[in-house]
């Protein structure tokens, strides 16, 4: 499984099915509160995910999809859109740089 | 066994398959559903029975629907294929299928457009190994240009009435549907599919190519209300707010706002996807909605996409505002009605684990080889951290 430190995150791809609708809403908070440590907050389909994500956060009925179209990135799976332990453990990992496993 | 397990274990590879093929189906239309909602405006607006009726401006109606529409989808959905040069030849190849046949073509489009794509990704492989340099261009040009010609008389000989029989028969079997009744017997399928993030495949993939017909002869669709009636998400999210689990409730008014407003419908997925019995709720709520639009004869001329109360209202036809706002109080009510009984009116509800069905996913080896070593918090119900 990949996984990667979370100093080293410089980007972090939300993704959702069409990458239009939840994915574009998820992203508009998550740059508010990662874009201070330096990380690049972007959206996408599940079906185009750039091939130099390195973390890629999705809901966790999207998780299997996202992990074969990406095997290379980091895919951290939520349940909630708003307010999953998830996303606060993602953020502190990035700030005290901590592991983020797939 | 509960959805959530079913989705998690046995179910995973079909439904990766399934969405898979959906988010192909659908991604060729979500791009151009503005051109869909500015054809949708212009129609509600000029036509004979619109807000303003000009039968100047009304001439834009008619191509816009046969033409750009289809052709804008068969770009689109060539473009997946095979990027640009894809994206060319599916729009030429699509332009047979649609002089072919007398109805708007977008389901043609949607099988012409990724098809010629892949013909000319097959024949670009084959013509690497002739290209002489200074000779790139002009064998590029013309293998497409040739490839995009061929295929568009063999779409308007063959594969145009062939789709457009399809999409007859798939007209009737809706009117079948319709006439008697039933259809809201589909909220059976589409609800417990919408919250298995088909939602998209089901709306886009399936429903707005029929539904897009539908309008062009009868000025309204019943169908862009199917799947998109905001009132069986709002009706569970109420019931979750006031009688769901204690801990849970502070995210819900959020939620409110985001699905019924902002129209982002995922948001309400996971409350139920964590309830999975609330689904009831949701299918009743979707079926009452339908119930009623048929019988005060809602529709809406273009998708409401995204499913807010807002688009809704902005594609309802001049005189139609009653029965579609009744299609949703009726689909909230009853879902909120449903839920709330679900959810025992909140008694035994302090704290995450009180519902067996839920239990049983959390608890049991339910996240399995499916969703693997999953580190995050989510997939198991501990707030824990990612690995940090």
């Amino acid at each position: 499984m990949p996984e990667i430190s979370g100093t080293d995150v410089k980007n972090l791809t939300v993704a959702c099915d069409a990458g239009m609708g939840s994915s574009v809403m998820l992203t508009s908070q998550l740059k508010r509160r990662l874009g201070r440590y330096g990380v690049t907050v972007t959206h996408a389909p599940i079906a185009s995910i750039p091939a130099d994500a390195q973390v890629v956060l999705c809901h966790e009925g999207l998780a299997e999809r996202a992990r074969s179209v990406a095997p290379h990135a980091v895919v951290v799976p939520f349940r909630l859109f708003m307010g999953d332990p998830a996303f606060a453990a993602l953020e502190k990992a990035i700030k005290d740089g901590g592991t983020i496993a797939g | 066994m509960s959805m959530t397990e079913m989705g998690q274990r046995q179910g995973s590879g079909w439904r990766q398959t399934v969405q898979t093929v959906g988010s192909h189906l659908a991604g060729m239309i979500m791009p151009n559903i503005g051109a869909i909602i500015a054809w949708g405006l212009l129609t509600a607006l000029f036509i004979p029975t619109g807000w303003w009726p000009d039968k100047d401006l009304a001439v834009m109606v008619d191509p816009m629907l046969k033409y750009l529409i289809p052709l804008l989808v068969a770009y689109t959905g060539g473009r997946m294929v095979h990027g640009q040069r894809g994206a060319v030849v599916g729009a030429a190849a699509t332009i047979g299928v649609i002089v072919g046949a007398d109805i708007p073509m977008i389901l043609g489009a949607m099988v012409m457009g990724p098809l010629a794509a892949y013909g000319q990704k097959k024949l670009d492989e084959l013509t690497e190994h002739l290209k002489r340099p200074g000779f790139e261009m002009l064998i590029d040009n013309f293998s497409l240009g040739i490839l995009g010609a061929v295929l568009a008389i063999a779409g308007y000989r063959g594969v145009g009435p062939v789709v457009s029989a399809a999409s007859t028969a798939a007209g009737h079997g809706v009117d079948f549907l319709v006439d008697r009744s039933l259809l809201p017997l589909v909220s059976l399928f589409v609800e417990p599919g919408k919250v298995l993030f088909l939602n998209n495949a089901i709306n886009h993939g399936v429903i707005t190519p029929l539904a897009t017909t539908e309008v062009s002869e009868a000025g309204k669709s019943i169908l862009f209300m199917v799947e998109t009636n905001p009132g069986p998400g709002l009706g569970v999210l109420i019931a979750f707010m006031l009688f769901g689990p204690r801990s849970m409730r502070p995210s819900v008014p959020g939620a409110v706002v985001i699905h019924f407003l902002g129209g982002i419908h995922e948001i309400y997925f996971p409350y139920i996807l964590m309830k999975p019995k609330l689904i009831v709720g949701a299918i009743a709520g979707g079926a009452s909605g339908l119930l009623t639009a048929i019988a005060v004869g809602a529709g809406l001329v273009a998708t409401p996409a995204p499913g807010s109360i807002v688009a809704y209202l902005a594609v309802t036809p001049r005189g139609g505002h009653l029965g579609v706002l009744a299609a949703v109080l009726v689909a909230t009510l009853v879902s909120f009605a449903v839920s709330s009984v679900l959810l025992g009116f909140g008694h035994g509800s302090n704290d995450l684990v009180d519902d067996p069905d839920a239990d049983s996913a959390a608890s049991g080896p339910a996240t399995g080889p499916a969703s693997g070593p999953v580190s995050a918090g989510s997939a198991s119900r501990r707030p824990t951290t990612p690995g940090a």
